[in-house]
């Protein structure tokens, strides 16, 4: 018998009643509806008088519109392709109750900006003024995320790479680690960002002292659990290799690297969000690039759209990178057991 | 021609960490495998024939007496020496194609030809899990796998611990077949454990049946039979009934350790 898993779930899980079905499939119509709404609020509904009044120190574009306009199109495809693929259905349906959340707060938040001014400039710009700020200021932005990303991956491949060395050492060779550990163990517990005021006197090179203050912060996590990831290793692994004739470094590089890759991993994603934080806090205290850096500048000229702007910029990106480290991830570790 | 394994007065003695004391896992052991026997090693779980195998393979020193290896004392492991293990030893990160791989690429140090690899996933009756992780196969597929990636680098001795143990009687018997046909192929040394009475009549030239606490050589059986054997045939159960008879004998004499 030759079953798709989803036929095998549909077979084996409890029945949904009619009711249930016309339910979920007015679900999956709701994020259209709701997109469609909220453009209707924001083109029909009056604004807040004060800025109604003034629209070119309040200007409102049809950046906002057209951006949830196009939502609003994309999803009433996924509809109408729901019809017709149930994978479609399937994975509308499930994404249907966080699309209408996320409708539902961006809705409010335009009408306690925009429209009724509960929330007032220039503390809370509406989400039209952000994007448009985005829109305008996207050169710098886009300059600004080139210099945090180069510095981020300078930071942590840096500290990755030395993390691995003395993780994989100190767990492998009982000398090494006589030496690595009480250095992990007094180094550790420091968070990296402790260093910035040292590293903004001594380092001769601003962005020199910020990668190697992010690659600190990578080192101890990284090393940690490669060194967890070595030592734990059954050690009928190396010998099975062993009687195959590998020897020394064939054991570390066959054996001992790729057996400890799960512990690894938890250290590369700890790591990457100690090197996060650590690239905002020297952003913001000394490198005069990055969006750490623009956020301050912006705030300094009170440009508060700007720095939301920055905010989820800094979001998308680390929310990017963050994807590709998992992605990694999953492809690296397919041989574990999935875990439910 | 020599022997191609040969254990002299050979003793193992275990540290044992949780009590600060020592333990004998074999005394005095002495046997001489010419090369190209096939020999299995019978008796009670404990009696120390994993620790005789981890000696041969080179993972485990003698404390006295010695093994030797074509006339050379072992020092550590060797592609020549080949070893089945008793537990579960697939690398989890490789595939059963990339375990194979693995074995073949350490032995000689240059990859393999994919048709040699299929050729010996097609032996374990595995060429439609090849692309399968150990967590995906079955016990007894993770057995099958194991025994023929240490059989695909062709050790001049090959050391066997209980290698179907975990498998149904009918695989068990086809794979039996398999081995005996490798062997008379090759003629290579094969020193093999097993519980299995029928298994080691059924498979060995010699059946060195010992005692436990500690491993001695109890007694060491020729089985007179010509290959291949017939399962049925009448000196083939009055074997099986003299070694079932020692064996109990084999017991009583240790009744006092055994509660
Ligand atoms: N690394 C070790 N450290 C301490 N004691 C050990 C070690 N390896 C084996 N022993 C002890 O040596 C004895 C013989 O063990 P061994 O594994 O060789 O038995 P076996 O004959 O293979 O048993 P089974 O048939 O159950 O596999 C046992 O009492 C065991 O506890
Ligand atoms: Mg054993």
């Amino acid at each position: 018998m030759n079953l798709t898993v989803r036929e095998l779930r549909k077979l084996e899980g409890a029945p949904k009643t009619k009711f249930q079905r016309s339910l979920d499939r007015g679900l999956t119509a709701l994020p259209f509806a709701l997109a469609t709404l909220l453009v209707a609020i924001y083109k029909l509904a009056p604004n807040f008088p004060k800025y109604a009044k003034n629209p070119i120190a309040y200007p409102v574009t049809n950046v906002y519109a057209s951006f949830i306009g196009i939502a609003a199109v994309a999803l009433l495809a996924f509809f109408v392709l729901s019809f017709f693929s149930a994978k479609a259905y399937e994975s509308l349906l499930f994404k249907a109750p966080l699309y209408c959340a996320i409708f539902l707060v961006l809705g409010a938040y335009d009408i306690a900006t925009l429209k009724t001014g509960i929330l007032p400039l220039p503390y809370f710009p509406w989400v039209d003024r952000v994007l448009v700020a985005i829109i305008e200021d996207r050169k710098m932005l886009l300059d600004c995320i080139a210099h945090s990303l180069v510095l981020l991956f300078a930071g942590y491949i840096t500290g990755t790479l030395a993390g691995l060395a003395t993780g994989i050492c100190a767990g492998w060779s009982a000398r090494v680690r006589y030496w690595v550990m009480p250095l992990m163990k007094v180094l550790g517990p420091i968070p990296s960002t402790t260093w910035i005021s040292i590293i903004l006197i001594v380092a001769s090179s601003l962005f020199g002292g910020s990668v190697f203050m992010i690659a600190l912060g990578v080192w101890y996590p990284v090393s940690m659990s490669a060194f967890n990831g070595v030592s734990n290793i059954d050690k009928i692994n190396f010998e099975v290799a062993r009687t195959f004739g590998v020897k020394n470094a064939g054991l570390v590089f066959k054996v001992a690297i790729p057996a400890a890759m799960p512990s690894i991993f938890n250290g590369l994603t700890q790591g990457m969000s100690i090197a996060c934080t650590a690239l905002m806090v020297a952003e913001m205290l000394g490198v005069e690039s990055g969006l750490g850096w623009y956020i301050n500048w912006q705030r300094g000229w009170a440009e508060f759209a700007k720095m939301y702007a920055a905010v989820i910029i800094i979001c998308l990106t680390f929310t990017g990178v963050n994807v590709v480290l998992n992605l990694a991830k999953k492809r690296a570790l397919r041989w574990q057991e999935a875990k439910q | 021609m020599s022997a191609s394994v040969e254990i002299k007065s050979l003793s193992k003695v275990f540290a044992r960490q949780e009590t600060n004391g020592t333990l004998q896992a074999l005394d005095n052991i002495n046997l001489s495998v010419p090369a190209g026997e096939f020999i299995t090693l019978l008796g009670a779980s404990g009696c120390g024939k994993s620790t005789l195998l981890r000696i041969i393979a080179g993972l485990e020193v003698p404390t006295f007496g010695e093994a030797l290896f074509n006339g050379e004392g072992i020092r550590g492991t060797d592609s020549k020496r080949g070893l089945v293990f008793q537990e579960h030893t697939l690398f989890n990160w490789l595939t059963v194609r990339g375990n194979i791989e693995f074995a073949l690429k350490s032995a000689r140090r240059h990859a393999a030809k994919k048709s040699e690899v299929d050729s010996w996933l097609e032996l374990a009756g595995l060429s439609e899990f090849a692309n399968n992780f150990p967590h995906q196969l079955s016990g007894g597929m993770r057995q099958r796998a194991a025994l023929v990636r240490a059989l695909s680098v062709s050790p001049e001795v090959l050391l066997l611990d209980e290698p179907l143990g975990a498998l149904d009687s009918f695989t068990r018997m086809s794979l039996q077949d398999e081995l005996m046909r490798l062997w008379q192929e090759r003629r290579n040394t094969m020193i093999m454990v097993t519980h299995d009475i029928d298994e080691a009549i059924y498979l060995s030239q010699r059946i060195v049946v010992m005692s436990p606490r500690p491993g001695r050589i109890a007694k060491v059986l020729e089985v007179p039979m010509s290959y291949p054997r017939n399962r049925a045939a009448d000196d083939y159960t009055a074997l099986r009934t003299q070694i079932l008879k020692f064996m109990d004998f084999a017991r009583d004499e240790q009744e006092e350790y055994i509660i």
